[in-house]
């Protein structure tokens, strides 16, 4: 008997040791922070970040990552973090949270999606990337993980439904309502964001947290409130207005130049988007990552482990007794 | 806990428990465990599975298969884990990298699939915690089937199913009776010192089990026939088709309100609509088919106090799992990222001692039967079984 439990016993003390050893010691690598603040955004070495909140209230949030890197790594530096579920490990995006909105809370919450199976395609995160130039999104044809934004393109996720090819259920508002078109690093012309605190649907929501993404160095050229023919910033990008955003038409799309300026016109400001407001790009600075969760008590592990030992240890009285019971 | 069933032993009158509380204890054992993936809980669903069976099954042929479960159990674990670690799911930078294996390059439109690659001690704990659900799923309806005479529970299936019922306890008796034709056989051979091995013993095996199954399903077969099976009634053609086609349809309707049910993509009117219309014709076939069958029931299995009780602290533990009032939710789905240790909330551990209750509940198993019945007695307790 005791032969036939020693193997399984020794692996067990095993495991428990690699076990207590992740937990308690090897201090795990810090992610290197390849975040910038958006005015600090060039076309040709960095990557806009955009997370829409819009469906818990929240705002449209954009920062700027370094290049190379992986979607995912974008999606988890300076003060993002991201959730994976249960069964697909963290390449599979099904929470995102950024520490200066809503104390780092993560959306979307365990009362709305449990991240142990795989969401469902009709409420999860997808991901949208636009190329350089490009200003019509594109659905992700790679995992987080697997895809690696090129410079100058933006990688935008959103929560809600699409058909397996992406063709529906795509974002509302065009990639350079939150592209950086800065040629050159630095403050030479500050990006127009829309955020402005405190207007809009989110821009004041979360705290501490919407001002630190308000309270970015540049305060932008306010253009949020204005209706779409930002009067602010006369050398916006020639769009060519893509068709899914038909409510941007009107607007003059200006004179093409080289003038390091625009992006992120307050959508909200186009007067006809449907029924679902248009969410406002809300600039998100670089900030702290949210503090990392303690690794928990051992306490409850040693009184279930205990429980189950009681209830096997009463197992084995019971075999016992039937044994010699039917022995007799 | 574990003192008491030995000292009602004596007193409580050895029976059967009613196979249909069985079956609602372990399915609302099932429907509890998978709500969770807290491993401490699915732990103790193992636990509470593995004393019942222990302190209730009977001395029946299909009352041993408790530990085929369990090992099959192990195997969906280790298999899950296995195919977590091949086909990596990436690793970040806060992970705990165990061992890292050859990627094996796939080409660019199939990026998508990463085959080999670092392992992390999180990705092999996580997938690990959600094989043991699904091994606790099926040990579940293992215990059920151990716990369960399957012969008796088919006795509880409507009239109009009669025929359906009948087929089925015929076959699920074949295997235990060639299992014993077959221990027979070689007990001859040895007798006559055939030691014969490979192929050509085989043979002698084989050849001699089937012409046994066939003589003793020529046997019953008129033994049944004798007794008056096999009657159609006095249903008339048109009936019997309208039975037919009412259940076929309500067999429809189930099915795809089923999957409107699990899909959410699925159209609305495919969801409960059509599972109520297919539950209405089901009702109805039955209720028209069990009009031309009467059928009484020979020693019927009685529900008493110790069947509610069993079904009771079943569904008991399933609901209190299910609303998670009195505890925080989260912790019936602890994260693995960052690890973390698993908190033991207090009232689904409760909930799963209180089902593990069962064991005390449900009175002490009946006496096997006598050893070594000859043919013809077992012939006629089949039938006895068979008759309803």
């Amino acid at each position: 008997m005791t032969a036939r439990f020693s193997r399984p016993a020794r692996l067990g003390a095993a495991a428990g040791t690699v076990l207590a050893v992740a937990l308690g010691g090897l201090a795990p690598t810090p992610a290197h922070a390849g975040a910038l603040p958006i005015e600090q955004c060039t076309t040709s070495q960095n990557v806009v970040l955009a997370v829409d909140f819009s469906r818990w209230g929240g705002p449209l949030l954009r920062s700027c990552g370094t290049v190379p890197t992986t979607g995912y790594q974008l999606l988890n530096q300076g003060g993002w973090k991201t959730t994976g579920t249960q069964h697909d490990g963290p390449g599979f995006i099904c929470r995102i949270g950024y520490s200066g909105h809503q104390g780092g809370k993560q959306y979307p919450p365990p009362e709305q999606e449990k991240c142990v199976l795989t969401p469902p395609a009709t409420a999860y995160w997808s991901y949208w990337h636009a190329d350089p130039g490009r200003n019509t999104w594109s659905y992700s044809q790679l995992g987080a993980m697997s895809y690696k934004p090129v410079p100058g393109s933006v990688d935008l996720w959103i929560f809600g439904e699409t058909d397996i090819d992406g063709t529906r259920g795509g974002p509302t508002f065009a990639p350079d309502t939150v592209r950086a078109l800065n040629s050159t690093p630095g403050g030479s012309g500050s990006t127009s964001g829309g955020s402005t605190g405190g207007s809009g649907t989110g821009g004041g929501t979360g705290g501490g947290g919407g001002s630190k993404g308000d309270t970015a160095p540049n305060t932008p050229k306010s253009t949020n409130t204005q209706p779409g023919n930002g009067s602010s910033s006369p050398a916006e990008q020639p769009s060519e207005q893509p068709s899914e955003q038909p409510s941007e038409s009107p607007s003059p799309s200006d004179t093409p130049s080289p003038s390091p300026s625009t992006s992120a016109r307050d959508a909200t400001a186009a007067p006809s988007t449907g029924s679902s407001a248009a969410p406002v790009a809300v600039n998100a600075a670089p900030a702290a990552d949210a503090p990392r969760r303690s690794s928990g008590s051992i306490g409850p592990a040693v009184a279930g482990v205990a429980l189950v030992a009681a209830l096997g240890a009463a197992t084995a009285v019971v075999a016992v007794r039937r044994r010699r019971a039917s022995a007799e | 806990m574990s003192a008491h069933p030995a000292e009602d032993g004596g007193r409580r009158i050895p029976r059967d428990l009613h196979p249909l509380a069985w079956w609602a204890w372990a399915l609302a054992l099932g429907t509890a465990a998978s709500r969770t993936t807290n491993p401490l809980l699915l732990l103790l669903v193992l636990g509470v599975l593995g004393f019942v069976v222990t302190a209730r099954r009977t001395e029946a042929p299909w009352a041993r298969g408790f530990p085929y479960y369990l090992w099959l159990a192990l195997a969906v674990v280790a298999i899950r884990v296995l195919f977590r670690c091949v086909f990596a799911t990436g690793v970040t930078p806060e992970d705990h990298v165990l061992l890292t294996l050859p990627r094996i390059p796939t080409p660019a439109w199939y990026a998508g699939i990463e085959i080999g690659g670092p392992v992390s001690l999180e990705a092999v704990l996580s997938s690990a915690v959600d094989g043991l659900r699904l091994a606790c799923l099926m040990c579940c309806i293992g215990a059920a089937n151990t716990l369960a005479n399957p012969k008796r529970a088919l006795r509880v299936l409507p009239g109009a199913l009669y025929e359906l019922g009948v087929a089925v306890t015929v076959s699920l008796s074949v295997a235990p009776q060639l299992v014993a034709s077959a221990q027979r056989v070689r007990r001859a051979r040895r007798l006559r010192a055939g030691s014969g091995k490979g192929v050509r013993a085989l043979r002698g095996i084989v050849v001699p089990v089937l012409s046994d199954a066939l003589d003793r399903s020529l046997h019953l077969a008129a033994a049944m026939d004798s007794r008056g099976y096999g009657r159609s009634g006095t249903a008339t053609k048109a009936s019997r088709r309208a039975t037919g086609a009412l259940l076929l349809g309500g067999m429809a309707g189930l099915c795809a309100g089923l999957y409107g049910l699990l899909d959410g993509t699925a159209p609305a009117l495919l969801g409960l609509p059509a599972l109520a219309a297919g539950s209405a014709l089901c009702v109805a076939g039955l209720a028209l088919g069990g009009r031309r069958v009467r059928r009484t029931t020979y020693r019927p299995d009685p529900w008493r106090l110790p069947e509610w009780g069993v079904a009771g602290c079943g569904l008991t533990a399933a609901v209190l799992l299910c609303v998670s009032v009195g505890y925080d939710a989260t912790a019936l789905n602890p994260s693995l990222y960052p690890l973390s240790w698993p908190a033991l909330p207090v009232v689904p551990a409760v909930a799963l001692l209180l089902a593990g209750a069962a064991g005390v509940l449900a009175p002490p198993p009946g006496r096997p039967p006598a050893a070594g019945p000859s043919p013809r007695a077992a012939d006629d307790r089949e039938l006895s079984e068979v008759s309803q």
